[in-house]
């Protein structure tokens, strides 16, 4: 909370352990910004949000880094009618594991993103029109340093914790190795330190899907327009691989939408592709899980941009810390901080396996680290999902 | 204090006394990391623990120490040769599979091991099977049949046997006695009911 009024409004309202309502504000940095590329832009925006207060010495700011398709807003709503909170808000909040009664928690958009951070939707000065795919290649450590640029302004002197699951994971360790002296402590879930061939090959198919969308148009798309249907496909199949087999089977089974019941509120939010009595095909949706992935991707159409889904599934793709270092355990070897990796057992995307390689590495390399495997069955997403074990693990370590 | 903690307490200290101050610590099976926490404090040791619970390793992170959940020997294989000055293994080794591998890799990691057991050919245990006809349950063995983890329990004669064949050197031992607390000198493998050795190879 950044604003007198809405403090007001806090005290009056929010329920005990919300942050209440947010807003999101932008930083803008006038100072030209050199990707890994070796391109220059001459400034950028950052969306962001934060929550809690920074201290006087700028030290209890705890950095909270998103996944692939996630945004700044990872807690709280953003009006009094908002019903979706922020995606990690069950573990923001006063009196919660990132407790903002303490810490000065913070998230923002990643450069390349597309939901107020400059990224390809956003208008190249040169040309007066969108980047699109004139837009540097970006990178975890491009959307790390503009990161530290940004908390520097708001006058963070050392991050107490910067924390992140997924694509946040690899953001929180490559943090660690750019700014060793400016993080205490990195909180890595889900995560990997070089995207395997496996995860390599969904993003593929996912930029395929977009690629080959005759809307995608060599990138350079009407704004509001673009490959919808390709962006949509790709948001289902990545989709798949954040669940797991157990999850599904019990979130959806083998039901069909017939078996639905007609009435409520959740027959009217997820569209069922017209499958009715009267007018049926054989390939609408006919089970529960096709209808579900239906939505997931007509919902990602309207709130993530195509290209910006090429940009950020290519920095994941080229993400390995060890690349340019002999081994993982050298990469790691300027860290400060300590460390905290969590894996997931059902995670198979970024497997308990590649998590453990990166707590391996960081004891090899003589440094504190920890790492706990939670037993889960909901697949890569876990870490987002209610877990008292790990907010009890990420509170002992924050405070430890 | 109750007797366990009790006991924990002597365990601790003899351990403690052993390890060599700014040393490389590794503790397999740490547990809530009581003695890494203790060796940190005494002698300013860098120490992993390892274990396989999450409640465990929760413990440990609390105490801001170094914990890694997962399977020991994965753990030691993707170490170099003499990485740690001390191996500990305290009250575990009768809990894991295949112990003549564990004892090997430990002593390739470490410089040396140090491990610490319930004697099992302690009089009141042999007491217990001979005329219960039962799993010996006293103040070594305190759980039921039915409540206990799987053991593979093992005697001070046992383990000798097994360091002489195996080639390795004790360099430092201990026997308590029942009361986990007195050392014992004669008979040891009747009379002690703890034992503790520090080997090498």
């Amino acid at each position: 909370m950044n604003d007198a009024a809405l403090d007001e409004f806090e005290a009056a309202h929010a329920e005990p352990g919300e942050v209440g309502v947010v807003v999101p504000q932008d930083y803008v940095s006038d100072e030209p910004f050199t990707f890994d590329c070796g391109r220059t832009i001459p400034g950028f925006t950052i969306r962001y949000e934060t929550y809690g207060r920074l201290n006087a010495t700028g030290t209890n700011a705890i950095l909270v880094c998103h996944a692939l398709s996630g945004d700044h807003h990872c807690a709280g709503i953003h009006h009094l009618t908002d019903r979706k909170v922020g995606w990690w808000n069950n573990i923001i909040g006063p009196g919660k594991a990132l407790d903002t009664n303490h810490y000065f928690v913070a998230c923002a958009n990643v450069i390349g993103g597309c939901q107020g951070s400059t990224g390809p939707l956003s208008t190249d000065p040169e040309t007066g029109r969108p980047y699109g795919i004139n837009f540097p290649i970006v990178t975890i450590n491009d959307m790390v340093r503009a990161q530290e640029r940004w908390l520097r302004a708001l006058g963070v002197t050392q991050l107490h914790a910067a924390m992140g699951g997924s694509m946040g994971g690899m953001q929180v360790l490559q943090f660690g190795i750019t700014f060793p002296g400016f993080v205490k402590r990195m909180i890595a879930m889900a995560t990997t330190a070089r995207e395997s061939a496996q995860a390599i090959a969904f993003n593929e198919v996912g930029r395929q899907a977009i690629l080959q969308d005759p809307d995608w148009a060599d990138g350079n798309y009407a704004t509001g327009g673009g490959p919808k249907v390709g962006l949509a496909i790709a948001r289902m199949m990545a989709h798949i691989t954040y669940l797991s087999d157990a999850s599904m089977a019990r979130k959806f089974g083998r039901r069909t939408v017939a078996e639905r019941p007609r009435s409520g509120a959740a027959a009217a939010t997820v569209p069922t592709a017209g499958a009715t009595d009267t007018e049926s095909h054989a390939f609408d949706a006919q089970f529960e899980v096709e209808s579900y992935l239906r939505y997931q991707g007509k919902s990602f159409i309207n709130r993530f941009d195509a290209n910006s889904y090429l940009y950020i599934t290519r920095a994941l793709d080229q993400f390995d810390l060890a690349a340019g270092s002999d081994s993982l355990e050298a990469a790691f070897a300027p860290l400060e901080a300590r460390s905290l990796v969590v894996g997931f057992t059902s995670d198979w995307l970024f497997t308990p396996e590649q998590n453990r390689a990166i707590a391996m590495a960081l004891l090899r390399a003589g440094k504190n680290a920890s790492y706990a495997e939670l037993t889960t069955d909901l697949g890569h997403d876990s870490f987002l999902l209610e877990s008292p074990q790990l907010y009890d693990l990420v509170r002992d370590f924050l405070t430890s | 204090m109750s007797l366990r903690s009790h006991k924990r307490t002597v365990d601790l200290q003899v351990i403690t006394d052993w390890v060599t101050t700014s040393s490389r610590v590794l503790d397999l099976g740490c547990g809530r990391g009581v003695l890494l926490q203790e060796l940190a404090q005494q002698k300013r040791t860098r120490g992993i623990g390892v274990d396989l619970e999450v409640d465990k390793i929760s413990a440990c992170v609390k105490r801001g120490l170094s914990a890694y959940q997962g399977d020991m020997m994965a753990f030691m294989e993707s170490f170099d040769d003499g990485h740690f000055d001390h191996v500990i293994c305290s009250r575990t080794l009768e809990e894991v599979d295949e112990p003549a591998r564990v004892i090997a890799e430990a002593l390739r990691v470490g410089r040396s091991f140090t491990i610490g057991f319930a004697n099992h050919g302690f009089w009141k245990n042999r007491l217990d099977a001979l005329f219960l006809g039962r799993k010996p349950r006293n103040d070594v063995y305190q759980t039921s049949w039915g409540e206990s983890r799987p053991a593979n329990p093992l005697t001070i004669a046992d383990f000798e046997d097994f360091c002489r064949n195996h080639g390795y050197r004790i360099t430092k031992r201990v026997h308590l006695r029942g009361d986990w607390k007195t050392p014992n000198r004669l008979f040891p493998n009747l009379c002690a009911g703890y034992a503790l050795y520090e080997l090498t190879h």
